[in-house]
């Protein structure tokens, strides 16, 4: 499939940028492209214009601040990041970058990109033929959902492998307009609602991440089908603070990362025994919400989140 | 002339590089899709998107006015143009299933293309559906085709031998169940027809195959044109796994879009789009009943099997395939198969790598074991004691001149260390066998024929002209190896001239396993011919008895007198620049005395070991233990990369691969959602090649081109079963499905089966 006929465009500057962002009606970002190109050929969107972030000097690069944090800019290659000798200090940073598709990918793709990737869910990530003989959704602005026939939000799936490490890591993100800048926690970022994903406006621009330093322990476990080169079936990042584990977060299950705060709440400042553990990974499930049977089973997802927070929570006690 | 093991043999046998290798490496290997005609136009079908609907209306209009668009065609255009008995090309009046062929398009780019299916209206009324084999074998189910009031299809029930008596003989008979998915062949190269038929009185299609003669067949037959008249031509090959063996509507509807638009017309499939056009293996149930005396000796087998045909029954040979894999690995007094196709709404089914077998086997192994288990024996015991030996002669009339199955199972059983490890195993860990024997060449009508040429041109090279297509099995190599041991040369230094059926001598194609065995037969009796013209020619120049003549390093000489000798073309150059004017052309053939059914068969038995995640639930082979006995080894490099190759792709279906069909619509029609494992996922494999020499192969070699995977999915299969500790009742074993298994077999259910349909998808 070709693309949809749309305008490119590709400013010099970030102030460029943001000016197209709010003056253009219907735009689409794009860095790496390799999610984005692939899902327009699907015709999952047709955006008027395809306004490139590639490269900007304001968006690339990364550093270590004068307040001791991690700066990456939203454009930067998942490969530069790897490669960057100051991810020494956030080694689950570049782990989960590592954890991400192939090298080919990972040349192109950006850590923006990585952090806004649309929501998947397989009556959507199809052709259009093939949504045409299933019908509409809430991705299309039709009240139906074929993943959950009663469900009122989208319950398409969070694809980001590098979101919960980062959100573990409590990092801050910058967002950018024509006329504003905030910063928020990465982890108020992402919604529960599978087609607005993420608290960006329209006009805004994810400019980059920032992480602030730590020298604490941490795990993070990707599972797929099969090595290397895929989505995840799920993730889980975790941290241990002075002793005790004070982050847990899970990844690609539902339409957005899921902090295990009542999961913690279990473990409390106790010693990771065996039992603690068993009982941590019991309390899991209350807090994953709704499951689809998107990719793979329900049980299968609630299952798989209780091996992960007990195999997180194993490691952790042996750091 | 069959060989004996103890002839002198130089090339044979060797570990020989592919020919065409570097070529395939450095991206030097032209490929169809690479083929560009001038003036050729870029065609689009137009697809059903409903499962089950009456067309009321078709407007390709607005799609014939787009600019750029050269031709549309519907059913219109060729309403007796049929793809099998009762299924035309474009679908006339109804549609039976989402991708259903309705229009196509041919326009002077793919986007304009595209742009022109979308212009096309066309107004369904939809009709009741029924999209799995329960749904449609329900009382009052939905009707496809008129013929068949309850969607039962074709059928086939046959006896061999006595099957009641020996089930009257079994002290035990056992009964199992299994089920398999669909599945989709991701074959390397997609789907591609570029089809020039300008001019009516020739269709050129230029396409990968396996075999040129039933597509050009089958296109002459569709279009009113001789055999002749259709000329097939294929460049290298992106793998086939059963899937190119005759033409796909496409290749029809690229040939009518070219026939009105008076241009060259290429379609390729799109990826998603490839598992529409495939047609692979769809739901399929098995029943298996086994009838065995108290001491271990199989006295009847039994097998009912329910095929999911989709839409149209396209290709009813799937019906009969299973039975033989019945008759020819145990001894059994009688064999009982009861085959039928069930129409529902979803795409026609062909069948996956490894035939039916291959699925088949996955669940009939794990049945043979668990017989041993009622029975307190070990599998690897019960599977020696009723083995197949040389000289047996099955229920169904097969007669096995050559047959190394025990050695096989002895290797596999001593290079495991399987009588350490069978029922010794820590939890989650199991270890399972599988056996399997294959046709070679199994023939199927008159017209299994290969036909082969060679010239010595007057340079001294040598050309094979053969119509043997290399879809990645190295086929071209072993027909180079064949000719170079014969004339006593180097396989390198050999031509071949292939794909083209204007050019090339007959050769039914690479089907059944008859590469090796049909062709190569055919190329050693044609290098036979031409080393018997350049003996003929050097023995009158160099005044001696052409039966005192050597063939080696590409000369000819009289033996014990390398002095006395003439190169290739010293012989060539006598004989076609001189008055005589002849050039050294040999000819060779190839056509089975027997009228139907294979002359060899090849055997071979595999154990492999695993290990369960009672966690995750996901499997790792850790190791394959494989024994074959293919005849003589030809090229000992290509049995092995087909070893690993056909082990990959078994352990792949039995653990990963599934197409998700939801409401007659494929879930995950895509190579990131078809969960096919990577090189990561490839077990280690051990090798034991048992060369029984066969009498009929050349050089006696036998086939290794998709015995080897029937054998590996019953023991990855068998190997999961040990380590679950039940059968597993359905493929592919992914983690879900085992973690259920677990938790099953843990409460000590006793019903696992009813366990599992009573699972969550």
């Amino acid at each position: 499939m070709h693309l949809p006929a749309h305008e490119f465009v590709k400013p010099r500057t970030l102030a460029e940028s943001l000016d197209v962002l709010r003056q253009a009606g219907n735009v689409k970002l794009i860095a790496g492209g390799t999610d984005v190109t692939f899902n327009m050929r699907g015709r999952l969107f047709q955006p008027d214009v395809l306004l490139s972030v590639r490269g900007l000097d304001e968006l690339s690069g990364v550093g270590v601040d004068g307040d001791g944090w991690l700066r990456v800019g939203a454009a930067t290659r998942l490969t530069d990041i790897e490669n960057a000798p100051a991810l020494g200090d956030w080694p689950m940073l570049r782990k989960a970058c590592r954890s991400v598709a192939s090298r080919h990918v990972r040349n192109m793709a950006t850590l923006g990109g990585n952090l806004c990737l649309d929501t998947r869910c397989w009556y959507t990530n199809q052709t259009a033929e093939w949504r045409q003989a299933r019908g509409p959704c809430l991705k299309n602005g039709v009240e139906a959902c074929h993943a959950i026939k009663t469900s009122p939000v989208c319950v398409a799936l969070n694809a980001s492998d590098i979101a919960p490490a980062l959100i573990a890591l409590d990092a801050e993100i910058l967002l950018a307009s024509a006329d504003n800048e905030r910063r928020l926690p990465l982890a108020d970022f992402y919604t529960a609602d599978g087609v607005h994903h993420t608290v960006r406006k329209s006009d805004e621009l994810l400019v980059a991440v920032r992480v602030p330093p730590t020298a604490d322990a941490t795990v993070y476990i990707k599972e797929t089908a099969r090595k290397g080169n895929d989505f995840s079936y799920a993730v889980i990042a975790g941290r241990k603070t002075d002793e005790r584990v004070s982050k847990l977060v899970l990844g690609c299950l539902s339409m957005r990362p899921i902090q295990l705060t009542g999961v913690l709440d279990v473990l409390g400042s106790g010693e990771l025994t065996e039992a603690l553990i068993d009982q941590a990974a019991d309390a899991c499930r209350a807090e994953l919400g709704v499951l689809t049977n998107l990719y793979t089973p329900a049980a299968y997802k609630a299952g798989l989140a209780r091996a992960l927070v007990r195999r997180a929570l194993q490691t952790l006690k042996e750091t | 002339m069959a060989a004996r093991p103890d002839d002198k043999l130089n090339v044979i046998g060797r570990r020989q590089r592919r020919i065409d290798g570097f070529d395939r490496v450095s991206g030097r290997s032209e490929f169809t899709d690479d083929i560009r005609l001038p003036g050729m136009l870029h065609g689009k079908i137009l697809r059903s998107t409903q499962t089950h609907a009456r067309i009321v209306r078709i407007d390709t209009s607005k799609a014939e006015e787009l600019p750029g668009v050269k031709a549309v065609v519907t059913h219109k255009d060729a309403p007796d143009l049929m793809f099998s008995e009762h299924q035309p090309v474009l679908a006339g009046d109804v549609v039976r299933y989402v991708g259903e062929e309705i229009a196509a398009v041919a326009a002077l780019d793919l986007l304009t293309a595209e742009e022109a299916l979308e212009l096309i209206e066309i107004e369904y009324e939809p009709l009741p559906s029924a999209t799995t084999l329960r749904q449609a074998l329900r009382e009052g189910a939905p009707v496809l085709h008129v013929r068949s009031p309850d969607n039962v299809g074709p059928t086939m029930e046959k006896d061999w031998g006595d099957p009641d008596r020996g089930f009257a003989e079994s002290d035990c008979v056992i009964e199992d169940e299994f089920r398999t998915p669909m599945q989709h062949n991701t074959l390397a190269e997609l789907h591609v027809a570029l089809a020039d038929f300008s001019n009516p009185d020739k269709l050129h299609m230029y396409t990968p195959t396996q075999g040129a003669p039933m597509y050009q067949m089958e296109l002459a037959k569709g279009f009113g044109l001789e055999t002749s008249q259709v000329r097939v031509v294929y460049r290298n090959i992106g793998g086939a796994f059963t899937g190119r063996g005759r033409p796909k509507p496409h290749h029809f509807v690229a040939a009518l879009l070219s026939r009105k638009a008076g241009k060259p017309v290429k379609i390729k499939a799109t990826a998603d789009e490839e598992f529409i056009m495939f047609r692979a293996s769809g739901e399929t149930v098995y029943k298996f009943r086994t009838g065995v005396t108290s001491d271990g000796v199989i006295k009847a087998l039994e097998a009912d099997i329910t095929f999911d045909a989709g839409g149209h029954d396209e290709w009813a040979m799937i019906l009969w395939l299973p039975s033989v894999y019945l008759n020819w690995v145990y001894q059994a007094v009688g064999v009982r198969y009861r085959g039928r196709f069930v129409f529902t709404n979803t795409v026609p089914k062909g069948s996956h790598h490894g035939g039916i077998m291959g699925r088949m086997s996955a669940g009939w192994q794990q049945h043979i074991a668990h017989v041993a288990q009622e029975l307190g024996m070990d599998p690897a015991d019960l599977h020696l004691k009723n083995a197949v030996m040389p000289g047996h002669e099955s229920p169904d009339g097969s007669v096995f001149a050559s047959c190394g199955l025990r050695d096989c199972i002895k290797a596999v059983v001593d290079r495991s260390g399987w009588k350490h490890k069978y029922g010794k195993l820590p939890k989650y860990r199991g270890i399972g066998i599988g056996l399997g024997a294959q046709a070679s060449g199994s023939k199927a009508a008159d017209n299994d024929t290969s036909a082969a040429m060679v010239k010595i041109a007057a340079d001294g090279v040598v050309t094979l002209y053969t119509g043997i297509p290399d879809m990645g099995q190295g086929s071209h190599t072993v027909m180079c190896m064949i000719a170079a041991e014969v004339l006593g040369t180097e396989p390198e230094s050999i031509r071949v001239v292939q794909g083209d059926s204007d050019i090339t001598p007959f050769d039914w194609g690479a089907f059944s396993q008859r590469g090796t065995f049909t062709t190569g037969n055919a190329v050693k009796a044609a290098c036979e011919d031409a080393r018997q013209q350049l003996a003929e020619i050097a023995s009158r120049e160099l005044d001696v008895a052409a039966d005192r003549l050597e063939f080696g390093a590409g000369r000819v000489a009289v033996r014990g007198n390398a002095e006395q000798s003439m190169s290739f073309s010293e012989v060539a150059n006598k004989s076609l620049h001189s008055t005589e004017g002849r050039f050294v052309m040999g000819r060779g053939f190839f056509n089975s005395p027997k009228p139907f059914g294979a002359l060899a068969f090849s055997f071979g038995a595999q154990v492999a070991e695993v290990e369960v995640d009672p966690v995750t639930g996901a499997v790792t082979v850790d190791k394959v233990w494989a024994a074959h006995d293919i005849g003589r080894v030809i090229n000992r490099l290509a049995v092995e990369g087909q070893l690993d190759g056909q082990v990959f792709s078994g352990m792949s279906q039995v653990l990963y691969e599934e197409c998700k069909v939801e409401d007659g619509l494929i879930l995950n029609p895509s190579r990131l959602e078809y969960k096919l494992p990577r090189a990561y996922e490839l077990p280690e494999v051990d090798y034991t090649l048992v060369e029984t020499i066969d009498p009929y192969g050349p050089f006696g070699a036998k086939e290794v081109g998709e015995g080897p995977i029937v054998v590996s999915m019953s023991a990855v299969a068998a190997a999961v079963q040990n380590a679950v500790g039940a059968m597993v009742p359905e493929m592919p074993m992914t983690p879900w499905r085992v973690l259920r298994m677990l938790r099953a077999t843990a409460d000590g259910s006793t019903d696992v089966g009813k366990a599992w349909s009573e699972g969550l998808d």
